[in-house]
């Protein structure tokens, strides 16, 4: 497996999942990621016992595994003057310090910038956020529920204007993966950046800066034209200017999206393709911007042929079709969907429990289209002494910090 | 014995690194441990198992003995014929 990030070693104290989501993807890349987590507690995520309903089994935690796989992890107590030493002797052998600790905290813990440049002048200082780190709200934090999603205009924009209320994020740590690969291609750039120059630079990532970015094309839109555009009542049939850009329902109530945002050249095929060739000789239609211009009749008899067929039937059919379309699929879908499958997006690792294999999701990069293999998650403090060895730490001097209890 | 040292389980392909420990006699499936392992495998005694866990550590109630399991297999650890537990991280609680 070709690791772009070998050799590069990322001291990771951070929590949750948008942040360490960063660190996995490093690890993914090659990177050696150490985890810092508190010796008793572990990484607060570790506690998750209810996600969506469902309980999680702490040694087949799949909010734990998704954004720590690859990853060793020591437990060190930040608070103590002896637990900041042995975070000072990792730091000095680290290329990126990567935290999402509260500007107070890492104050209090002497592990802010300073703290870490002091030990080592040359380590790339990453931070994230919840709403960037300048202002008074670098003191505060947040979740994606509320940075990413609620806040940042997105749950406005996704919920159409006659439902009752704003839709929820829906997916868990949505806006946390999301966020969790920007700040690992900024610490790429970071490297990068050092490599060429030996400038060492410090970066942020917020979860409102990466829905910000997320919802870019709106917002420019909006800050150009003063119009703010938001979701439309789900509907079978297409948008009111382009007929191929919408949903629609089939026979048994699945449904199929088209989203020629170009149609030039697809007319033809598209109405042969729904059953409809007499429409593709329709001179309503017999350009792009007759097309539009009779947007409505071509909806209508989309709309109506695609109630003629099955889910199953129009999946398989329109795989033949020229234009850009799509069957609205569920997660489990997902799962066996053959783009999945030939681009080996799911990889394995060992359960901690001795049991089968757990799988977890790849993150979207790929190099040389090789697939990826990495380890499951580290347990809490794990790696402690076995970090601490290869350090060259004597084993007294190890006990003598665990009767300290700064690590465990 | 010395922490930093790594017992094999002469009864299955447990493997440990000691963490720290107090006097007693380290056994994995009901079979001492040792550095080195037996040219004959000791047999795997019902009353200890259960199993090992890799990267789990495992603690009596004394807070005498710690082992880091580097290596899982069948057998489960004890000191003296007591069996010992795993050490867990005690995370708050969090739900969604």
């Amino acid at each position: 497996m070709t690791n772009v990030m070998q050799g590069i070693r990322v001291l990771e104290v951070a929590q949750f999942t948008f942040v360490p989501a960063a660190g996995a993807i490093l690890a993914d890349w090659g990177a050696d990621v150490i985890k810092v987590e508190h010796p008793i507690r572990g990484d607060t995520q570790r506690g998750f016992l209810n996600m969506g309903g469902v309980t999680l089994d702490p040694l087949r935690h799949t909010l734990i595994e998704h954004p720590n796989r690859g990853k060793r992890s020591i437990g060190i107590d930040t608070s103590t003057p002896e637990g900041q030493e042995v975070l000072y002797e990792l730091a000095k052998t680290a290329d990126v310090f990567l935290t999402n600790f509260l500007p107070h905290v890492r104050q209090k813990n002497k592990f802010d910038i300073e703290h870490i440049r002091a030990v080592n002048p040359n380590i790339i200082y990453a931070r994230g956020s919840a709403f960037g780190n300048k202002g008074p709200e670098r003191a505060k934090g947040g979740f994606d529920g509320t940075s990413f999603w609620s806040r940042s205009g997105i749950a406005n924009a996704m919920t159409p204007v006659e439902m009752e209320g704003p839709l929820s994020q829906g997916i868990p740590a949505f806006g946390d993966s999301i966020g969790g690969m920007f700040i690992a291609g900024g610490i790429s750039a970071a490297l990068l950046h050092r490599e060429r120059t030996g400038e060492a630079t410090e970066l942020d990532v917020s979860l409102l800066s990466s829905a910000w970015w997320a919802s870019g094309a709106v917002i420019t839109q909006l800050m150009e034209t003063g119009i703010q555009t938001r979701n439309a009542m789900p509907i079978s049939g297409g948008s009111a200017r382009n007929p191929f850009m919408g949903n629609f329902r089939t026979s048994d109530g699945g449904t199929i999206n088209f989203c020629m945002v170009s149609p030039t050249g697809l007319i033809e095929d598209t109405f042969s393709m729904v059953g409809a060739p007499e429409a593709a000789k329709d001179p309503r239609f017999a350009d792009p911007l007759l097309l539009i211009e009779n947007a409505g009749a071509a909806s209508d008899i989309l709309v109506k042929a695609f109630a003629q067929k099955p889910f199953a039937y129009w999946r398989e059919h329109l795989k033949s079709m020229k234009g850009q379309w799509a069957p609205i699929q569920n997660f489990e879908d997902l799962l066996t969907d053959q783009a999945t499958l030939d681009n080996d997006m799911i990889i394995e690792v060992e359960g901690a429990d001795g049991g089968k294999p757990m799988r977890l999701v790849r993150g979207p990069v790929q190099f040389n289209g090789e697939p990826l293999q990495t380890t499951r998650a580290p347990q809490a403090s794990e790696h402690t002494e076995l970090i601490l060895m290869e350090l060259g730490m004597e084993w007294d001097k190890i006990e003598e910090y665990k009767a300290a209890g700064a690590i465990a | 014995m010395k922490p930093g040292t790594r017992l094999k389980s002469a009864a299955c392909d447990t493997e440990v690194m000691i963490i720290r420990c107090g006097s007693g006699t380290i056994a994995c499936g009901g079979a001492a441990m040792a550095e080195a392992k037996p040219a004959e495998a000791a047999p795997l005694s019902a009353d200890f198992a259960t199993g090992t866990l890799m990267g789990k550590r495992y603690v009596d109630a004394a807070g005498a003995f710690e082992l880091l399991c580097v290596k899982p297999g069948k057998g489960s650890l004890s000191v003296d014929g007591t069996a010992l537990t795993t050490k867990d991280a005690k995370p708050l609680p969090a739900s969604d």
